[in-house]
């Protein structure tokens, strides 16, 4: 049969399967062993014996904390207080993001071991509308709310509802070398012009003894932060993300285009090194604290840092105030910051309520300000005099945390943070592109998006 | 064919099936399902954020959006790019560290195992590993390269074009002895006579190589390039834990925006359209590599 002289022709070799080596069982044995690791202790406090009420067990899902020893202590107390309430927390990675897709998948599975997390401001719309937060109506009383900063508490509301209480304020600050602004005879820059001159001065004055000096640094990596980071220059420059109504986006408005122009032609490779476009919050603070930048855009956690002896070589000369505008007599803040929410699914809202009640009232507040840096969501603790003494920063900052601006609120978030990201980090890092047509596309892009929401402001 | 024999291989083939269902089945729930899943949710319109839209079907929409879809184009360019350098590195770096790990010398075993050892890390750690080594600051390819010399310092993944590669290198170094291990099995069972013959012939080294090595290499060869080709498709860990996608796209591939979409936008339609379209296309790629490889292996077994 021809098939068959056919198939003789083709050399025969036989397939045995492949000999592997006696090694490589062995190797393979010793890797398994090496890459499954000790199982993480997760032993969870058990309640004393003999307390009056049946012990519950709280699971808090939060990120891993900057500051695990006030976490810790916190926690410690809370379980004082309420003997019966065990606290577990699961910790998820630090990255907003990553926690964003650990929490959302467990609340998308109608997880049931879930009951307190955090929540990032932008994510209550989403929250609110997948129905995975309980309300806190009736919870949080009229009086008890206004004893917050108005817009904390307005960032928890989403449709008339409160979804979150707010358990510290975050909104994007500059801070700069005192010293050297001083030793130049310079007075806070207002302006990113007058920033630019400023820095240009000192860098060029420093140059024999810091040559790896730069004038800023700042967080402009293809991530959420970058998004805030952009949104302080377009607002900064009178422009806006989105129309007052919400509705569409306006990227390619003049003002928003020349701020975002800005940024590509002077700060990113000029004020800024362009390995700029590779920070998170800790990398950009980590160069303003080995003292190789002038200026340094972040939230106010960084000021416990910059003045942590231990960590940074710059403590004591720093200062830390609103952001220039470019445009004069214009600055903005992206507003952050964490609420607290409950999960609908918990089985304990009633104690998961109590805990919050607990980490958000004045005493914890006012240790995690004096102890980790964090910027109180309670108005009376910009005030309070124990405080000031530990966080005198802490008074510079009412005025720009009550004049913080939202990034767009949408459940659609997101996604239009994802077209937002996409566009920012193009602009900064292509050589050449056409801005103007990217921002018209990515306005198309975001208005189909905001679109689907049916007109959430 | 008399009756006997053929209740015997009736009895024959239903022994096969029982042995073989448990395997059937594990693949049916495992990959099979999703698949499936994925492949329905895909025809629907559904988006985590917006539940009072329910979960609408529509058809092929997705599939017609994400043709039109400017980032998925993007990212299918990268990752073709990706696929096609990083799979012909490896298949390149791998035949040379086949060829050095089969001849014979002192202390071949330990090099074995040292070659052996980028592809046993876990992506996401050899991920952080490189990412540290292109550091702007502290990163060990600015030491090597400038020294004390801070201040010429490259931002290394700053650059769209340096981003891509270095995710390209990470995946070569870390794949390589992988298609290495493949491509020795293949060496393996090369016979000796042959290249004894060759020799008496007066063939050179490279003549022996060109003549009969490659030629008697090429199924281990389309074997390696099958796998790597369909596992450089699906390059996930690299992006998420070295560049998120940036900047500007530069490694924004396929996968890594299907887990976006699904994941973190919450729009499981679309989003599983964009796994089932990774899906096809690797399927599509497999069967023809299957054809080839298959079709010489299957004839050569029935001799």
């Amino acid at each position: 049969m021809r098939w068959i002289s056919f198939s003789q022709r083709i050399p025969r070799i036989s397939v045995s399967p492949p000999r592997v080596p006696r090694w490589f069982g062995l190797l393979a044995l010793l890797l398994t062993v090496l890459s499954v690791g000790r199982p993480q202790a997760e032993s969870a406090p058990q309640p004393g014996a003999g307390t009056p009420t049946t012990p519950i067990t709280l699971r808090f899902v939060s990120w891993k904390p900057d500051h695990p020893r006030v976490w810790d202590e916190a926690l410690a107390e809370f379980t004082k207080a309420y003997p019966h309430i065990s606290v577990v927390r699961e910790l998820a990675p630090h990255s907003s993001t990553a926690y964003h897709d650990l929490l959302t998948q467990k609340l998308k599975n109608r997880d049931t071991t879930v009951d307190v997390f955090f929540m990032d401001v932008i994510w209550v719309p989403e929250f609110a509308e997948a129905g995975w937060a309980h309300r806190l109506d009736e919870r949080l009383a009229p009086a008890m709310r206004e004893q917050f900063l108005p817009a904390t508490i307005e960032v928890g509301r989403y449709s008339d509802h409160l979804y979150g209480v707010p358990s510290r304020i975050d909104a994007g600050l500059l801070y700069y070398r005192s010293d050297l602004l001083t030793k130049y005879g310079f007075s806070p820059p207002t302006t990113w012009d007058e920033l630019a001159r400023q820095a240009e001065t000192i860098v060029t004055g420093e140059q024999s003894t810091n040559p790896t000096l730069r004038g800023y640094t700042a967080q402009f990596k293809q991530y959420e932060g970058l998004v805030c980071n952009l949104l302080e220059f377009i607002h900064g420059h009178g422009g806006s993300l989105l129309t007052a109504d919400g509705t569409h986006s306006t990227l390619a408005q003049p003002e928003a285009l020349a701020a975002v122009q800005f940024v590509r032609d002077r700060v990113i490779g000029g004020l800024a090194s362009r390995a700029a476009l590779t920070y998170q919050e800790p990398a950009s603070l980590s160069v303003f604290l080995q003292g190789h930048a002038v200026f340094h855009r972040n939230w106010p956690y960084a000021w416990e840092l910059t003045n942590n002896r231990t960590r940074s070589t710059i403590a004591g000369q720093v200062a830390v105030m609103p952001l220039p505008g470019l445009t004069e007599g214009r600055t903005a803040a992206a507003l952050g910051g964490w609420l607290y929410g409950i999960s609908a699914y918990s089985q304990h809202p009633d104690e998961a309520w109590a805990l919050i009640e607990f980490l958000s009232g004045r005493a914890m507040q006012k240790k995690f300000a004096q102890e980790a840096g964090i910027a109180p969501s309670r108005q009376a603790l910009f005030s309070d005099p124990d405080l000031l003494v530990v966080a005198p920063q802490l008074r510079n900052y009412l005025d720009v945390l009550r004049s913080a601006t939202t990034r767009p609120r949408s459940p659609l978030y997101p996604a239009v943070s994802h077209a937002l990201q996409r566009y920012f980090s193009r602009a900064l890092a292509i050589d050449g592109l056409d801005l103007a047509q990217e921002a018209a596309v990515t306005d198309a892009h975001i208005d189909r998006l905001l679109a689907l929401t049916g007109m959430t402001p | 064919m008399s009756r006997s024999a053929s209740i015997l291989r009736r009895r024959e083939s239903l022994a096969a099936g029982t042995m073989v269902a448990p395997a059937l089945l594990v693949t049916m729930v495992f990959a099979l399902y999703p698949v499936l899943d994925s492949l329905w949710l895909s025809l629907h319109d559904i988006f985590i954020g917006l539940p009072q839209l329910g979960s609408p079907f529509v058809g092929l929409h997705n599939y017609a959006a994400l043709l039109r879809d400017p980032v998925a184009q993007q990212a299918l360019c990268v990752t073709l790019a990706f696929v096609v350098l990083s799979t012909l590195l490896e298949l390149a770096c791998g035949l040379i560290i086949a060829l050095v790990i089969h001849e014979q010398f002192r202390g071949r075993g330990l090099v074995r195992a040292a070659i052996l050892i980028p592809w046993a890390i876990p992506t996401g750690v050899a991920s952080q590993l490189w990412r540290y080594i292109f550091n702007d600051q502290y990163g060990f390819a600015n030491l090597l390269l400038f020294g004390e010399r801070i201040t010429d310092y490259i931002p290394w993944l700053a650059y769209p074009g340096m981003a891509f590669g270095i995710i390209v290198l990470a995946d070569v170094w870390k794949t390589s002895s992988f298609a290495a291990l493949l491509i020795l099995a293949g060496l393996q069972v090369i016979p000796d006579d042959l290249y004894d013959a060759a020799r008496v012939d007066g063939a050179t080294v490279w003549q022996r190589f060109r003549h009969i090595t490659l030629p008697l290499l090429k199924p281990a060869l389309l074997l390696a390039l099958l796998f790597r080709t369909m596992d450089a498709f699906r390059v996930f860990d690299l992006v998420f834990v070295m560049t998120q996608g940036g900047p500007g796209d530069a490694t924004q591939v396929l996968q890594f925006y299907g887990y976006q979409t699904l994941f973190t936008e919450g729009r499981i339609g679309y989003g599983s359209a964009v796994s089932v379209a990774v899906f096809l296309m690797i399927l599509a790629l497999s069967l023809t590599y299957l054809r080839a490889i298959g079709s010489s292996l299957l004839e050569r077994r029935r001799t």
